[in-house]
């Protein structure tokens, strides 16, 4: 099976128990309904996250190597997972999420590692690879114990939504490893399995229309993100929507029983 | 890197901390070329006098817009606007940009070459001749415009550098318009060093007053010019001419006026002071002057091109205060159905409001370790006008205005109540020189551990 097609199966299977679960049962499994169907979202955020433990477990080893290109190429696929799995990480396990991606000053995590790996011939880098790892094995445990609370779960996508649309005409995030258009890709993957999984059944069931400019907002941003570099992307266009997406996903929230999240929430 | 040397001058005329939020640019990725330099995280910015304002008036719409399409990478096209580079950028807030420095465009901090094939393929002459982005304080004193006075008309030089040298769409007839009122509306600093008739004022120096003789005396080779010839005190210090003065060809005379705050020199930006200026004219025109003679011409200089607050520090009131005057659009862009300037607007505005955002760091910034709480509330606050500037131009493409008026009246309650969030977090901004060094330190870090040879 396809990973978007185990992704759109989450989907229909998470509506499905929305539906069972509305009425006398919601009190039981959870607070709201929607905290019950977010659980279809954490199969898709193990995988996610055991592929970037995965890469940085290669990563490591490649370091010991010395085998630069090597570990180049499993930083880059650790990172896959890790932005996908980016609207879980800022709500829900914000102390990892500032470990493992702190920006600028990384004495720990991706960016700790990535302007020497991606700009030296040879490095010893092992060590720090080594700390991702850590944290990264601790973060594939907590993905499986966390409740997955749907209003969180918004936020996040909310929050992620909005930063695809920031500027990135100095390189953005991962300027060293060239990779932020990449970046931007799987965080919109990681938003629309959220709003897939999580809300789009409730949504459409609330609200068909709205639910359609959702879709067509996220189809437009994954679009606009098959621009060949970032140097050629439509940056206007880009922030435009992935605001309107902000906008029609805090129109969404009261919709399906959610409180509208500001963008901050998650740090305050 | 080329951009050692951009950021080294950029220390020595210590206008900012010398550093990089976005520039200089580093790696391969982004649009500009690896070791650009905008000078963009200044704390200090040149001081933008406008005539309205010291006549006590409100700036009017059209100096409003004309500023917001100043200030509007979507201006300009190409990659100039994927660069996010506006003509504010290298005038900034009308004036120069001496840390400027485009690695292939420049061959000096303060110049670029705008026929090169960078910004427009089809303008690129194939030739590296970069200009120094002149002041445009005073400028509607100063025709004719561009370096060689190519342009008698303000307004057609504009539109050529939007359409021909930055490849930027045919701008309408009210933007060319506003942004000459605008242009027209910059004032020079006000110099209390000198009188009525560009005399120098009671007070001076006797080495100024010395200078000011020497500047009027007749060239002793050429008894018809003198310095004061071409630079006309009664004038601007400008004769509305070009002339060779032995830089390579006829280039209009600049004014001297505000001019200690837009070095470098001459079109190409080629001397950093006013001694290696009063050398090059001394050996060009066989002027024999003595070594007194030089620093008095100096002190004469530096007095006429003197100004009163040339600069102000970037901080929540200024930005604020920017932000208010470029939103005023939509008090009559909306009534009026203005689509065009509604999407500039929000364009603009909610492009800046997203970099003041920035200045608020993120959780994620480890180089920040307080006011996570006061930084959360700055940034919630600032991205909540940034939402409610896109509900305005999502109301007014799908035709309706009156949304688009009840969102602009919620955007004017959310700014009335903006300050005092923003100043509650200034100590864990980018507004405090600590935070701003500890911030581009970091980021300086990265950078040198990326090119350090490793053992």
């Amino acid at each position: 099976m396809t990973d978007l097609s185990r992704r759109a199966l989450a989907s229909c299977l998470g509506w499905l128990l929305l539906v069972c679960l509305s009425g006398a049962a919601r009190a039981v499994v959870a607070d709201d309904p929607l905290d019950a169907v977010a659980e279809g979202l954490r199969p898709s955020l193990i995988e996610d996250i055991g592929q970037a433990l995965a890469g940085a477990q290669t990563l490591h080893e490649r370091l010991s190597a010395h085998d630069i290109e090597g570990a180049r190429k499993a930083w880059i696929a650790a990172r896959i997972g890790w932005e996908r799995a980016e609207v879980f990480t800022g709500g829900f396990v914000p102390d990892l999420d500032e470990k493992i991606d702190s920006w600028p000053n990384a004495r720990t995590g991706f960016h700790a590692i990535e302007a020497r790996l991606f700009s030296a011939e040879e490095a010893d880098m092992a060590p720090e690879a080594n700390t991702l790892v850590f944290y990264l094995t601790d973060l594939t445990i907590k993905v499986r114990d966390a409740p997955l609370n749907a209003q969180r779960v918004l936020a996040g996508t909310t929050r992620l939504a909005y930063e695809v649309g920031e500027d990135k005409a100095d390189g953005g995030e991962s300027r060293f490893s060239g990779t932020s258009l990449d970046d931007m890709r799987n965080n919109l993957i990681g938003i629309q399995s959220a709003y897939d999984i999580v809300f789009a059944g409730a949504v459409a069931h609330a609200d068909a229309a709205l639910d359609k400019t959702i879709r067509a907002q996220i189809g437009e941003l994954k679009t606009l993100l098959q621009a060949p570099d970032l140097k050629t992307i439509d940056s206007s266009r880009l922030r435009a929507v992935s605001e309107a997406l902000v906008l029609s996903l805090r129109t969404a929230a009261p919709k399906v029983g959610l409180i509208a999240p500001t963008l901050e929430q998650l740090s305050q | 890197m080329i951009a050692r040397a951009a950021l080294f001058v950029a220390v020595a005329l210590a206008l900012a901390v010398p550093a990089a939020q976005a520039f200089p640019v580093i790696g391969n990725h982004a649009v500009l070329p690896a070791g650009t330099e905008l000078g963009e995280d200044a704390l200090q910015l040149p001081r933008e006098l406008f005539k309205t304002d010291a006549a006590g008036g409100s700036r009017s719409y059209l100096v409003n817009l004309g500023d917001l399409a100043f200030s509007s990478p979507s201006l300009l096209g190409g990659a100039a606007a994927q660069a996010g580079i506006s003509c504010d950028t290298c005038h900034v807030n009308g004036t120069t940009n001496p840390r400027l420095f485009i690695p292939g465009l420049s061959t000096h901090p303060g110049n670029f070459d705008t026929t090169g094939a960078l910004f427009n393929p089809k303008a690129d002459d194939a030739v590296l001749d970069p200009f120094t982005t002149p002041s445009l304080r005073g400028a509607r004193y100063l025709a004719p415009y561009g370096h060689d006075g190519r342009s008698t008309s303000l307004r057609d030089f504009v539109r050529n550098v939007i359409v021909n040298e930055f490849a930027g769409p045919e701008p309408s007839p009210a933007i060319l318009d506003a942004m000459v009122v605008y242009i027209d509306d910059i004032d020079f600093l006000p110099n209390p060093g000198l009188a009525a008739g560009g005399r120098l004022a009671a007070g001076a120096s006797e080495a100024e007053r010395r200078g000011e003789a020497l500047f009027a005396k007749p060239f002793p080779r050429d008894p018809q010019l003198s310095c004061a010839g071409c630079h006309n005190p009664t004038a601007a210090f400008v004769d509305h001419r070009q002339h060779d003065v032995g830089s390579g060809g006829l280039f209009k005379t600049p004014t001297l006026l505000d001019a200690n705050f837009n070095a470098p020199y001459f079109h190409d930006g080629r001397y950093d002071s006013y001694e290696k200026v009063v050398a090059h004219f001394d050996r060009v025109f066989d002027l024999a002057l003595s070594p007194t003679d030089r620093q008095d011409l100096v002190a004469y200089l530096t007095a006429v091109g003197d100004g009163e607050k040339p600069y102000v520090s970037d901080g929540v009131a200024p930005r604020l205060d920017e932000i208010a005057h470029f939103s005023s659009v939509l008090d009559t862009a909306i009534p009026a159905h203005d689509r065009a300037v509604i999407a500039l607007a929000v364009d603009t505005v909610g492009g800046d409001l997203r970099e003041f955002t920035e200045m608020f760091p993120d959780r994620k910034d480890g180089t920040v370790s307080g006011g996570k709480a006061e930084r959360a509330r700055a940034r919630a606050a600032l991205e909540e006008l940034v939402l409610t500037l896109r509900a305005i131009d999502n109301a007014a493409t799908a035709g309706q205005f009156d949304e688009a008026g009840a969102q602009y009246d919620a955007y004017r309650r959310q700014t009335a109540v903006l300050a005092p969030v923003l100043t509650a977090a200034v100590p864990w901004s980018l507004f405090d020189p600590a935070v701003h060094d500890a911030h581009y330190g970091a980021l300086r870090q990265m950078k040198q551990a990326a090119t350090k040879p490793t053992p």
